[in-house]
């Protein structure tokens, strides 16, 4: 309520100091170029070239399950362990540390679900240039060379990756700081007759480039006590013209090449009001790239959580169509290739090469190392209403009522950092939320729930029980000279608990049991905001590097810190009901295995319509590594849209999996019904229309939760040979079955989507228009929806009686969209359990495939020892491209058989079947003839 | 009351034969007649009776299912005997929650939903007589001050006429004054003038010509020096500066002393002229010449009279057309068709909320104070903002303090009936945007009737 202006003056003051200047940009001075981070600068300077690294052949160790090599660097000896792995399911590790290292170096923990299972690996054939292996039983091979070092990885003739071969692999070696007295007189030794002026400049440049003991940017410097320690290598992907993934950047799909700019940068930070399309770091970072070509997919993963920046180069980029068609004609050209480079300021080379050869393996093969998705509980899937802040439980309990008032579904209502008292998280404001549980059970009369946001900052106040309990435990992370760390961030001056440690995250999951969390109830959940960490007086609006985690500096574990806040939380909201619900947790930061623990969205974007347009490309890049539960604020964070906007917003965010609205404090309300009654029915049909959907999204996320396949996922993941799926960023496709192409332009008269598959129809799924694949296709579009298809081949479960919340549809029937391909047959699944509790784990839930072929729909068991019972049956089953049948009969498991009403619409080829009325637990079938 | 809804109870139970079709209401029941088909009621399609309520929509407007939720745009009729009968969504039925408050919409599902029909009513028409009463001393009080409003409308009006008379009277009292100070100035001047010039003033002039002379003569040795001429002689555009040595002499017309005779025919004609030089403290020598003459002295105090005169009635004058501008200013503001608001102006109610205190001075401003003392202006009066139909139950309140992002506070107030006139809430929903209830009787309107609690028969 009232001037937060007032309120929050000292904060906001220092934040406004610390992360603006402009109003409505980001301020990209906060924020470090290559050039202004010293390790990046130095490692980027090295050109491609003879590398300075050599195999010690004599040193080669092959055990059955690892092979072992010392390299030298021949510029100064130094020699690093190079450990070559063949991982189960077709991926390489290869591992580069010092061979004795000063001190140990940092090698990332708990991302790994488990060490991963290794297969044998065999020597070929070797030589003094070097050896051959063999990986596996395909035609796979390794070939490790002498001098220089590299590896290439061959299947037949073809080279699939190379490491080194552009002789960037550079690994800073642990030193010990040299005299500070002797180095400057050496250099005077060498520039005795220069004149006095220059040198010293000379020195000062030196010095700034340098930076390798010491480095200053804006007024902050990092101490950096154990000197250099960057790690960098390069990869090249002959035949590979797209590469994808290294989340979060707001940018295109398909990455760009980075020759003309700075790297991609991987650097949780907290950026305000960031740009879109430049490689800047964003709030999470997922170290993983994804190649693809109509042959091949196969990925790389870095395991490394210091800054990290990737360049890309590729041979083919600055050529025109004309020049590509031209080296084709001619037939001469080298082959496209695409050659990525990784630069880390600590820690080793620990990377994992996924070789695919699917986009599907390659998916399995990551989820295999760093796990899937959490299987969410089905309610998170419907929409999520947001806003900083709901002013109080009066305003809660009007907005609810609005809701209902207006027809408009929702599952959650979310309350942001005003809700506690004075930003002390895990209480509430005494005056505005005096009876947090009396709130609680209002929204959970109506089979609705709550977030509350928790973020990791801990207001320094030693009247404030968690402050007390984690300063007394010692749990605070350090500053450089062994005090608690502090920093400012909402509450004031504030300290970051160090999650690096286990302990530290026990207790922290302890504090979310109900007799500890005062107000909460099982229907409030968490958000986790700002743990990238956001520091605001900090060094680019996070933690000084230099900052002590135990043994560790905050350069080593940055990227992961938001990780395990999730993580911690994650297992508080597990604990707190013994291990039965699932836990709902949103984080803003992540790291690769995010996905275990909840869901992500794409922080602070604006209410501009190339934000609506970005969401697509950034969700989909996170789902290519692991992270399907995304979302973008729904109308935009910063700033009021245009209803239009907010329209159109609405419309996309439903066909995307995190559906969530989201507005800054200072922007007018926007609840649905407040843009006048023409809209407020837009917006209801736009979210009702998602929860009709989702029973196919829950389908989706248990998919995705086994498989670890994307459950957003860009087309040529479903179409990997069709090379004008590969860069179509402006529509995608949820599962393999509905393809969705949102409206991202102001006052669009339609658009153009492209179909994919040559012998694929799709279906527009408000008209059951019928069109062919592989075509473009311009679609007329008005106000009320947005284009979406479902593929013809595929049968959807729906619920189309749309109610309060997803849990009032728990029981209802379902709705058979059969989709005929032009083969007149379909098929689709259907998942069912409680949508709550860990009970699926021990087998309770209902898996079915349902297949259509020579005029007869099937139900059969896919998991026939899985026990579940429901009360909900089948009302209708809509046949789409369908021809009349003169009569459909149902025969049930029982051998009963009845006859089913049905009505054909001829014009649209559409046979609804009216009331077949089985349950969908049971095994049935239905027969058109 | 109560015992005729126990009658229409008992009459509804025993009469009803269609009661299987769930969901309408009395006036619907003609759609529902048993027969062997039944017809949307949109008259879109004719399907079996049987399948009316069947679970299974079949009617595009949702018509065959009036009692289950198989329509997407079906309503399902709560009868709510006792009660309030309304509509509800189909998707409300058999949802697990209890929307009728006679259970009816859950029939089947896990709810235990009780009839809580009857207290609703007993507490609506508790409320809806409240309300009535409410009404009814609100329109009393209303009607009241609508008198009042009237009266005071009448008196303003009345104070205004007055007070216009008054800067009448101002007027022509203030033309009389200019008239009268313009004459004893110009006697003031014209005496001033016949002094200076008039034979008359010979006696003077002399006496005038001895007295500069003395005042010049420091030393009364009867003769001017140049030291003496530069200690009392000023040029008239500088007086800060010494004549020089030179500049004095040549007052002396060349020689060193001057006495009596020759200051009469050469330095008093250039010092009477007084364009180059004069003496210094003019004021005090003029003062001297004046204050020497009597009837230059009456003419001069006339005249400062007359000037201070002058000035109390032009201050007068514009204080009155400052009351009057006032006055107009606020008797131009819209206070209602009877003037029933008028009363409001010149109030100003209070109201705490959570930290802060809320002011809402009707026709004037509204401030937000915190407890640190800060006031924060959150409007000053804008317009009234109601509906067409009601133009005065919503005020606005505008350009109030500044917000950092841009825009400035501003302050909506709806006004609802009731006996007393108080500031009822006060909330922020969007940043910088408020909202106030502001309860007054004069916002109640004898249109509002009671919503019927007609039973169901």
């Amino acid at each position: 309520m009232a001037t937060f202006s007032e309120r929050m003056a000292p904060v906001l003051i220092l934040w406004l100091a610390v992360c603006l200047s402009g109003t409505w940009a980001v301020d990209k001075g906060n924020f470090k170029t290559c050039d202004q981070s010293a390790f990046c600068k130095r490692q980027r300077a090295l050109k491609p070239g003879e590398s300075p690294y050599r195999a010690l052949l004599e040193t080669m160790e092959l055990t059955n399950t690892r092979l072992t090599l010392q390299l030298i660097n021949d510029n100064n000896k130094v020699r690093l362990l190079l450990e070559l792995y063949r991982l189960q399911g077709n991926i390489t590790r290869v591992k580069i540390n010092e061979l004795k290292p000063l001190k140990p170096r940092y090698e990332v923990p708990d991302v790994l679900v488990r060490e991963p299972p290794t297969e044998p690996l065999s020597l070929l054939s070797q030589d003094e240039n070097g050896v051959v292996l063999a990986l596996g039983a395909e035609s796979q091979r390794v070939i490790v060379s002498a001098r220089p070092f590299r590896l290439d990885i061959m299947e037949g003739r073809d080279v699939l990756m190379s490491l080194n071969s552009r002789g960037l692999l550079a690994f800073e070696h642990l030193r010990m700081r040299k005299d500070t007295q002797a180095d400057p007189e050496a250099e005077k030794k060498d520039e005795a007759d220069s004149a006095n002026q220059a040198e010293t400049t000379k020195e000062e440049e030196e010095k700034a480039e340098d930076g390798m003991w010491e480095e200053t940017f804006k007024s902050h410097s990092d101490s950096k006590p154990n000197g250099p320690s960057a790690v960098s290598l390069d990869f090249s992907l002959p035949g590979v013209e797209h590469v994808y993934g290294i989340p979060e950047h707001a940018d295109t799909l398909r990455l760009k090449t980075t020759d003309n700019g700075d790297p991609y940068r991987l650097y949780n930070l907290d950026v305000f009001q960031y740009e879109l399309y430049n490689p800047m770091a964003l709030y999470g970072a997922v170290p993983v790239m994804l190649a693809h070509n109509a042959k091949r997919t196969t990925g790389i993963f870095w395991l490394n959580a210091a800054e990290t920046w990737v360049d890309i180069s590729s041979n083919t980029a600055g050529k025109t169509v004309f020049g590509k068609m031209l080296d084709y004609v001619q037939g001469s050209s080298e082959t496209p290739q695409t050659d990525v480079r990784w630069i880390s300021e600590s820690g080793i080379i620990d990377v994992f090469i996924m070789l695919g050869p699917t986009p599907k393996d390659v998916f399995s093969q990551y989820a295999s190392l760093t796990g899937t998705q959490s299987f969410p509980p089905l309610a998170s899937l419907g929409y999520h209403q947001c806003r900083w802040n709901y002013n109080d439980q009066e305003d809660v309990q009007a907005v609810d009522a609005g809701f209902d008032e207006h027809d408009i579904p929702y599952d959650f209502i979310w309350l942001d950092i005003e809700h506690t008292d004075g930003k002390r998280y895990f209480t509430w404001d005494p005056h505005k939320f005096a009876t947090p549980k009396e709130m609680l059970q209002g929204i959970m009369d109506k089979k609705r729930k709550m977030v509350a946001i928790v973020d990791p900052h801990i207001k320094v106040d030693s009247n404030y029980k968690i402050h007390n309990e984690i300063r007394s435990r010692g749990f605070y992370i350090k500053n450089k000279d062994g005090g608690d760390y502090e920093g400012w961030c909402w509450p004031g001056s504030a300290g970051y608990p160090d999650f690096t440690r286990a302990d530290m995250r026990a207790w922290w999951a302890s504090m979310f049991s109900y007799d500890q969390y005062e107000g909460s109830m099982e229907n409030l959940y968490t958000w986790n905001d700002m743990n990238e960490p956001s520091v605001f007086n900090g060094p680019e609006v996070t933690m000084h590097k230099d900052a002590v985690h135990g043994a560790w500096e905050h350069r080593d574990v940055h990227n992961l810190y938001g990780f395990y806040v999730q993580m911690a939380t994650t297992e508080g909201l597990i604990q707190r009901s013994g291990g039965v619900e699932r836990p709902f947790v949103l984080t803003r930061a992540f790291f690769a295995g995010s996905q275990r623990y909840g869901a992500v969205w794409t922080g602070d974007n604006a209410a501009e319509w190339d934000h609506l347009k970005i969401s697509i490309p950034m969700c989909l890049s996170l789902g290519l590594v692991g992270i399907s539960f995304c979302g973008a604020d729904v109308g935009g964070f910063f700033k009021s849209p245009s209803t239009e906007l907010l329209v159109r917003w609405y419309q996309t965010g439903a066909y995307q999996p995190f559906f969530r609205a989201h507005a800054h404090l200072d922007t007018p309300r926007r609840e649905p019904w407040l843009f006048g009654p023409e809209n407020t029915a837009l917006i209801r049909e736009a979210v009702r229309q998602r929860y009709t959907f989702l029973p196919y999204w829950y389908q989706q996320f248990y998919h995705t939760y086994r498989s670890g396949e994307p459950v957003m996922r860009p087309l040529w993941v479903e179409y990997p040979q069709d090379p004008a799926t590969f860069a179509l960023d402006d529509e995608f496709l949820i599962g393999q079955d509905l393809l969705v192409h949102p409206v991202t332009e102001e006052g669009a008269r339609g658009v153009t989507a492209y179909l994919p598959g040559k012998d694929e129809v799709w279906y527009d799924v408000h008209t059951f228009q019928k069109h062919n694949g592989a075509q473009n296709l311009y679609i007329p579009v008005t106000m009320s929806s947005i284009p979406v298809f479902q593929r013809g081949g595929s049968i959807i479960p729906r619920k189309l009686r749309v109610r309060r919340s997803s849990t009032c549809m728990e029981h209802d029937p379902y709705t058979l969209y059969v989709a005929l391909n032009p083969k007149r047959t379909a098929e689709g699944e259907l998942y069912i359990d409680d949508g709550h509790t860990f009970n699926y784990e021990k087998k309770e839930f209902i898996h079915r495939k349902l297949s259509f072929i020579n005029n007869s729909l099937t139900s059969i068991n896919l998991a026939p020892d899985a026990q579940f019972t429901t009360r909900s049956w089948i009302e209708r089953v809509v046949i789409l491209g369908a021809s009349k049948p003169s009569k459909v009969t149902l025969k049930t498991a029982d051998g009963q058989e009845s006859l089913i009403e049905f009505d054909f619409d001829a014009s649209m080829s559409v046979l609804t079947l009216r009331k077949p009325s089985m349950n969908v637990g049971d095994d049935w079938t239905v027969v058109l003839q | 009351m109560r015992f005729y809804i126990i009658i229409a109870a008992i009459f509804w139970c025993g009469s009803v034969d269609s009661r299987k079709v769930r969901g309408i209401s009395s006036s619907y029941k003609r759609f529902y007649r048993e027969r062997k088909s039944f017809l949307c009621i949109d008259g879109s399609k004719i399907i079996p009776f049987e399948q009316v309520n069947d679970d299974y929509c079949d009617c595009e407007d949702g018509s065959d299912e009036p009692g289950t939720s198989a329509c997407p745009r079906g309503r399902f009729y709560c009868t709510n005997l006792g009660f309030r009968p309304h509509y509800i969504p189909s998707s409300r039925v058999n949802d697990g929650i209890c929307d009728c408050c006679d259970a009816s919409d859950e029939y089947n599902s896990h709810a235990h939903c009780q009839n809580t029909c009857w207290n609703l009513g007993q507490r609506e028409r508790a409320y809806v007589e409240g309300q009535m009463r409410t009404l009814d001393e609100g329109l009393r009080l209303k009607q009241q001050l609508i008198e009042e409003g009237v009266l005071l409308w009448r008196e303003k009006q009345a104070q205004l006429r007055e007070l216009q008379q008054v800067a009448e009277d101002l007027q022509i009292k203030l033309e009389e004054h200019r008239r009268r100070k313009h004459e004893a100035d110009q006697l003031k001047e014209q005496t001033l003038k016949e002094l200076q010039a008039g034979d008359s003033g010979l006696r003077h002039q002399n006496n005038t010509v001895t007295g500069i002379f003395q005042l010049l003569d420091s030393n009364k040795d009867g003769s001017i020096t140049v030291d003496e001429v530069k200690a009392k002689v000023v040029l008239v555009h500088d007086e800060e500066r010494v004549l020089s040595e030179n500049e004095a002499l040549g007052l002396l017309g060349g020689g060193h002393q001057m006495d009596v005779t020759k200051f009469q025919h050469t330095l008093w004609g250039v010092l009477t002229r007084g364009d180059s030089v004069k003496i210094k403290d003019a004021h005090g020598a003029q003062g001297t010449l004046v204050g020497e003459d009597p009837y230059l002295m009456a003419a001069d105090r006339a005249a400062e009279w007359m000037a201070t005169k002058l000035k109390k009635v032009e201050e007068a004058y514009e204080t009155v057309n400052m009351e009057i501008s006032d006055l107009q200013k606020k008797l131009a503001i819209d206070y209602g068709t009877d003037w029933e608001f008028l009363f409001l102006n010149g109030q100003c109610y209070k109201l705490k909320v959570y930290e802060y205190t809320y002011t809402l001075c009707p026709f004037n401003q509204v401030t937000q104070k915190n407890t640190a003392g800060t006031e924060v202006s959150l409007g000053v009066w804008g317009m009234w903002a109601g509906t067409p139909k009601n133009l005065y139950n919503q005020m606005i309140y505008e350009s109030g303090e500044p917000c950092w992002q841009g825009g400035s506070r501003s302050t909506t107030v709806t006004l609802t009936c009731g006996t007393e006139t108080a500031l009822r809430s006060a909330k922020e929903p969007s940043k910088c945007q408020y909202i106030m209830d502001f309860q007054t009787p004069v916002a109640c309107q004898p249109v509002l009737k009671q919503r019927g609690i007609h039973s169901e028969l």
